[in-house]
């Protein structure tokens, strides 16, 4: 397959956000990194086209690009959810159980570790401490902290943000 | 200089060396995985690993370590070879160690060290890889398997080839080296990854369970396709090439190749070779014995005599272009010609106008070096790839400032910090002019020792940088800017090439090119130079030898006139399609069908040999002994590998048989017409075969230095006022027509392309792979639609490679065709 029918296969994405990103950094030199910060930031995750664009206009190989975005935990390459559901897996939490949290997610939304549900609401990732280790087990929904979490709790937490949708 | 001491030798080597390359130069072995010579220092791999009197405590990498002033380095110990070891234990922790199956083996460079460090067991344990391998491509195969992750193939890419194919991706045990998205390799293919794995990770495909390393012959010869004349490496077996091996000894090209040098030996092995005369007998081609063919050649030439044409490629060896010559004065006759008697015409009569010389004034390493480089059409890459490798290597690592004159984008307009003055079609000459201008009007030409100084001057009056910018659609800022970088460089290069699909103005490319290389004092002065680079293996032998129409005599697309008007008794075409690939296929056509005695000798059974009345299948590169001389002037030896298939035999053996039957005598052997040709072409005299060592021999040394400075004032051109516009061009998988015999380019760019620039496939709803119809004075083409974003809006490019396309029936010489597009 051809580069371009690899391209025309992807969703096509509006590259306005991505651009005036790039616009920002053109001139620097090294500027990779805060630009695909930046693109992150702006869709949520660095889609395909995104990466392509980039290399043209910064110069750089998409292959390069793509060697940074799989070597940095923080790049995502596919769309995340809306609401990142974060369990924390470290020594106390997991003692306290969390091991059924994360059994629980997976059961009601059908997403394990760094998987996201198909209506693109909900993505599970598993942790390490969040250093919260006082409330184990502790579950985080984007900024909001879930402490002293059980089973129901966990329920409840996710019926909330199915409704706020 | 600085002085060290290697396992108790003394050695002197240069402050920048390494210690691996003070130890090469000592005769002291140092094991090696990630360091080849042309690729910066890395230190991946750590088997190079040496004790350091003065670095006491750890181990130092023998290959990143740069020399200092008394250092001393001890290559080998106990503690030493225990690190090595278990570097290789490591190494194998993963690695599936499938040597038998693996190409590689016998000449892997993890097997070597493996056996030479008696790495029998291994201490550590994991899972093994199990990575898919990457069949996609029908060139290259990658199996990451096998790979240490030395990032040879990832840098070679970057520093050499400038493609930027691969990059480790993942962290920790995952990583690996991948494409971008860890998709299938999709690139040039070039084979430069191929070339310097380390190990069985990145393999030729076409030579997949073809021979073991050590069953190979390996013949030095010269690539039979561009002017860059690269060394290829034939490896053969059982009187086949199944293979070119790595070289970087010998030769101008450092071991590098495109995919054609690489992967387009397979012509010498097609099915479709000719292998028996042909003749007509009752309108069809029948095969025939050599004694009566070449009877009635001889009979035929005897009748047409002084009223013979004589055209041929630049593909023949110099010998044999000689015999051509000697075939031509045996039958009295001037008429005779190459590669379409026009598109030469830059350096015969544009280089000879202005500086009296036919070549290129400086050698290709030395561009290397170069501070500023000017490359007129983007398409030098296309047509000249490892010379566009070297053009890289001074735009990345020396920091030289590239500026392209171009009608289109391609590799050079992306490379790092390049300018591109992207203009209409048809206008180089107009820019050219306008540099000149400006060079003169800020008084930074060079002037002193020139002829012709107020002349241009007067004549460059229309070619203000303000009128040229508005009629070429190129910034003011952007030609000033070009100019004075080309004037203030030390070292400087301008590279023009030339070909079958750039006929148009190439005697005006050839002096505009020229004068800005005077005003700029760039011909002739050491460490700059003027490239004027034919497009085919040849293209500078054929001018050398003076394969062209005598005083009287008639060129290549007056001797098709002729033959239309019936004036023309014989045509003798050798190693030439002219169907296909010259401009204007119908005057050709009517021409070859009017012309009463028609000889063609070739390989295949072109579409021009189609039409003859006698056809002798000939010899290709790799089945013949001779010289050729490169697009620099280098003369290189091309040495036989493999027989020809069937009947077929060299065009020497051919052109000293028709010689014969004329009674006139021919030279024995190659080496016979060599010395012959040698004592009778100015150029190359006193130049022996003895004298044509591993890289060659530069006539005229490495810088020649002009033989008059004479500006001539030549004019531009209008732009062609057209809503869509074609172009023709090389496309870099193939050269000529002969690649569309060989299988490696023919399985990357199978069949004949349009191509469009986005917006223009956007708003003519066309998209890739479509089939479009182009439609240009009453001539219809169609082929299928390429998208792509290196063209302007308005523009379209085709290759001219393909026969079956019909190109030449719109294509007649013109910078650019006005074309209706449909589908």
């Amino acid at each position: 397959m051809t580069e371009s029918a690899q391209q025309a296969q992807t969703e096509e994405i509006d590259l306005t956000a991505a651009n005036a990103v790039i616009d920002k950094y053109q001139d620097m030199h090294g500027a990779l990194m805060p630009v695909l910060q930046e693109i992150q930031e702006a869709y949520g995750y660095i889609p395909e086209e995104t990466v392509h664009l980039t290399a043209e206009r910064l110069n750089v190989y998409a292959s390069q690009i793509y060697g940074v975005l799989t070597f940095y935990a923080q790049f995502h390459l596919e769309p995340r959810g809306k609401y990142i559901i974060r369990v924390c897996m470290g020594t106390a939490c997991h003692v306290k159980g969390a091991g059924r949290i994360g059994d629980t997610i997976k059961e009601r939304l059908g997403v394990g570790h760094a998987e996201t549900t198909e209506d693109l609401l909900f993505t599970a990732e598993y942790v390490a401490c969040i250093g919260a280790c006082g409330m184990a087990p502790v579950i985080m929904v984007n900024d909001a902290t879930y402490g002293s979490i059980s089973v129901q709790k966990t329920d409840e937490v996710i019926q909330k943000y199915q409704e706020l949708g | 200089m600085v002085n060290l001491t290697i396992d108790g030798k003394q050695v002197t080597v240069s402050k920048t060396a390494t210690i691996y390359e003070a130890a090469c130069e000592a005769g002291v072995h140092i094991p090696v995985l990630c360091y080849a010579k042309k690729l910066m220092p890395y230190g991946a791999c750590r088997v190079c690993l040496v004790e350091v009197e003065q670095m006491k405590g750890r181990l130092i990498p023998a290959c990143t370590t740069p020399v200092t002033e008394g250092m001393v380095v001890t290559s080998t110990s106990d503690e030493i070879v225990k690190v090595r070891k278990t570097v290789l234990e490591f190494l194998l922790v993963n690695h599936v160690v499938d040597c038998p199956v693996c190409d590689k083996g016998g000449e892997c460079d993890l097997q070597d060290l493996t056996y030479e460090y008696e790495v029998v067991s291994n201490r550590f344990e994991g899972e093994k890889f199990d990575l898919p391998t990457d069949e996609v491509n029908p060139l290259i195969e990658r199996n990451m398997n096998r790979c240490v992750l030395c990032g040879k193939c990832a840098r070679v890419c970057d520093e050499i080839v400038g493609y930027g194919s691969y990059s480790f991706i993942n962290r920790g045990f995952e990583t690996k080296i991948a494409t971008a998205f860890d998709r299938g390799l999709n690139c040039e293919f070039c084979g430069q990854c191929v070339s310097m794995c380390p190990v069985g990770a990145i393999l030729p495909r076409p030579f997949k369970f073809k021979a073991r390393p050590w069953q190979l012959k390996e013949i030095d010869s010269v690539c039979g396709y561009c002017g860059n004349g690269c060394t290829v490496t034939l490896g053969t077996k059982d009187n086949k090439v199944e293979t070119i091996r790595f070289n970087d000894k010998t030769g101008v090209n450092d071991g590098n190749l495109c995919v054609r040098g690489r992967f387009g030996y397979s012509f010498i092995n097609s099915e479709d070779r000719l292998t028996k005369p042909l003749i007509r007998e009752n309108g069809s081609l029948v095969e025939t014995s050599w004694d009566k063919a070449l009877a009635r050649v001889a009979d035929g030439l005897k009748q047409s005599g002084s009223e013979t044409g004589i055209v041929t490629g630049a593909r023949l060896t110099n010998e044999e272009l000689f015999l051509l010559r000697n075939v031509a004065k045996a039958l009295g006759s001037e008429n005779i010609d190459h590669s379409g008697g026009e598109c030469y015409k830059g350096l015969t009569e544009g280089l000879q106008q202005t500086l009296g010389l036919q070549a290129s004034t400086a050698t290709f390493p030395q561009v290397e070096n170069c501070d500023a480089i000017l490359s007129i059409r983007s398409d030098f890459y296309e047509t000249h790839p490892v010379f566009g490798m070297v053009v890289n290597q001074a735009v990345r690592r020396n920091d030289a400032k590239l500026t392209v004159i171009a009608d289109k984008r391609g590799k050079f307009t992306k490379l790092p910090e390049a300018k591109t003055l992207l203009h209409k079609p048809g206008l180089e000459v107009n820019l050219i002019n306008a540099m000149c201008r400006v060079l003169l009007d800020e008084g930074l030409a060079k002037t002193e020792r020139l002829s012709g100084v107020d002349e241009l001057k007067a004549a460059l009056a229309d070619y203000a940088p303000e009128t040229v910018a508005e009629t070429t659609g190129v910034s003011v800022d952007a030609i000033r800017t070009a100019a004075r970088e080309l004037a203030a460089a030390e070292n400087a290069a301008i590279l023009l090439a030339y070909g079958l699909p750039y006929t148009a103005a190439s005697k005006e490319l050839g002096i505009a090119a020229a004068n800005l290389s005077l005003l700029t004092g760039i011909a002739g002065r050491t460490g700059s130079g003027l490239y004027v680079c034919g497009e085919k293996n040849n293209s500078q032998g054929a001018i050398d030898l003076a394969v062209m129409p005598g005083a009287t005599g008639l060129g290549a697309q007056q001797m098709l006139s002729a033959a239309a008007q019936g004036q023309l008794k014989a045509l003798y075409v050798v190693g030439e399609d002219m169907v296909s690939s010259y401009p204007d296929r119908k005057a050709v056509e009517l021409a070859l069908d009017k012309v009463p005695f028609l000889v063609v000798q070739d390989l295949f059974l072109s579409p021009t040999a189609q039409m003859a009345d006698v056809v002798l299948p000939a010899a290709s590169f790799a089945e013949k002994d001779g010289t050729f001389t490169n697009a620099e002037r280098r003369i290189q030896r091309v040495r036989a590998a493999v027989p020809s298939p069937g009947d077929a035999r060299t065009d020497f053996n051919i052109l000293s048989d028709v010689l014969s039957a004329f009674g006139a005598q021919a030279p024995a052997t190659a080496a016979e017409a060599f010395a012959q040709l040698t004592a009778d072409t100015a150029a190359y005299q006193g130049i022996s075969l003895d004298m044509l060592g591993a890289q060659g021999y530069v006539w005229g040394t490495d810088i020649l230095t002009p033989i008059t400075r004479n500006l001539v004032a030549v004019a531009g051109s209008k732009p062609l006022d057209a809503a869509h516009q074609l172009l023709v061009g090389s496309a870099l998988y193939h050269s000529g027509t002969m690649s569309t015999h060989a299988k490696g380019p023919m399985a990357v760019v199978s069949e004949p392309y349009i191509e469009f620039g986005r917006e223009d496939a956007k708003a003519l709803n066309v998209a890739e792979g479509d089939l479009v119809k182009l439609s240009a004075d009453g001539e219809i083409i169609e082929a299928k639609a390429k998208v792509d974003n290196r063209l302007p809006q308005g523009v379209l490019f085709a290759p001219y490679h393909f026969s079956a396309l019909g190109l030449n029936k719109i294509y007649r010489g013109q910078p650019a065709i006005a074309v209706q597009v449909g589908k």
